[in-house]
């Protein structure tokens, strides 16, 4: 009993710092990121779509959609020869295709900004933006500007940079 | 994306000697035997999927299917299409495609954003066999 007492007190401490707070980018994590579709697959999307993170975070990419399966693949050449949407250096991840209830984590070093999407649902707009550190964290990286063969559809998901950095976690609802 | 050009080559290859489900007995209880495969064999997606049930189609159909749809007992209780948006406004049609079964209690159209296999926006047709069928495959 008192352990899980205690976590929880930490956990509410946690969040509570996190509301009051979210532009101080202490957590290391790892910070969930919740892969979700409707129940007929209308709609699917990254929650949060954008994430502010402080560098050596870990995410964890967690498959909430009982329907579906997804990925969360950085954009980079090294994979499937895509555009290089990620900071120069930084190492790019690939989940493969994860089933309900399934799980993958990457942990961020290099400070700048991140572009990933979902393989089978590009064309339907699964993308998501982390941006690790800050524009004055030393070595930032920002946004690349490079569309190359990215859809349209795909290009518009991505949240501003100064959004993410105000609201910490940005869900769809809040790019509206 | 690998495995949906794999899969179109494979539907490319074979499309001439298809055979269309039609109301055939063997393809009334799950497994309905060759050319059907499980759909959950082909792609990475759960066995069993919520509103759509068990997923059978042959494989030289993708993408439209049909794709049989069987609910947990293994009963056929859906014929469904799927039928990619740009390919449609492209000027692409999908005609004279098989039916599971010739009874059907009820239509249900809507759009999917895609999935392994299917993986680009594209409507869902499905036809229900039974009265019940719908409420079968929800769980
Ligand atoms: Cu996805």
């Amino acid at each position: 009993m008192r352990p899980a007492r205690r976590s929880a007190l930490a956990l509410g401490g946690g969040l509570l710092a996190a509301l009051a707070a979210p532009r101080l980018l202490l957590a290391n994590g790892p910070e969930v990121i919740g892969m979700r579709g409707t129940a007929r697959g209308e709609h699917v999307w990254f929650a949060p779509v954008g994430l502010a993170v402080a560098p050596g975070t870990t995410l964890r990419f967690v498959n909430d959609d009982a329907g579906n399966s997804h990925t969360a693949t950085a954009y980079h050449p090294a994979i499937l020869d895509r555009p290089r949407r990620i900071p120069r250096g930084a190492e790019p991840w690939d989940s493969g295709f994860l089933l309900p209830g399934e799980s993958f984590e990457a942990t961020l070093t290099v400070p700048g900004v991140y572009d990933y999407h979902c393989q089978p649902h590009e064309f339907g707009g699964m993308v998501g933006r982390i941006v690790v550190g800050t524009p004055g964290t030393p070595g930032w990286q920002p946004a690349s500007r490079e569309p190359g063969d990215i859809p349209p559809e795909a290009l518009a998901a991505f949240p501003p940079v100064g959004a993410i950095l105000r609201a910490g976690r940005l869900h769809r609802e809040d790019m509206a | 994306m690998f495995r949906k050009i794999a899969l179109v080559s494979a539907a490319t290859m074979l499309g001439a000697c298809a055979a269309v489900a039609h109301d055939e007995p063997a393809l009334m209880q799950a497994p309905p035997g060759a050319p059907y495969q499980q759909v959950s064999e082909l792609v990475p997606l759960p066995d069993y999927i919520p509103g759509l049930g068990a997923l059978w189609v042959d494989p030289a159909t993708l993408p439209a299917g049909p794709f049989l749809a069987y609910d947990r007992d293994g009963r056929l209780s859906a014929t469904v299409y799927m039928t990619p948006l740009e390919a449609l406004r492209n000027g692409t049609a999908y005609d004279g495609l098989g039916i599971g079964a010739h009874n059907v209690s009820s239509v249900d159209v809507y759009h999917n954003a895609g999935h392994p296999g299917v993986d680009v926006p594209h409507a869902h047709v499905v036809l229900f066999h039974d009265e019940g069928a719908r409420a079968r495959l929800a769980e």
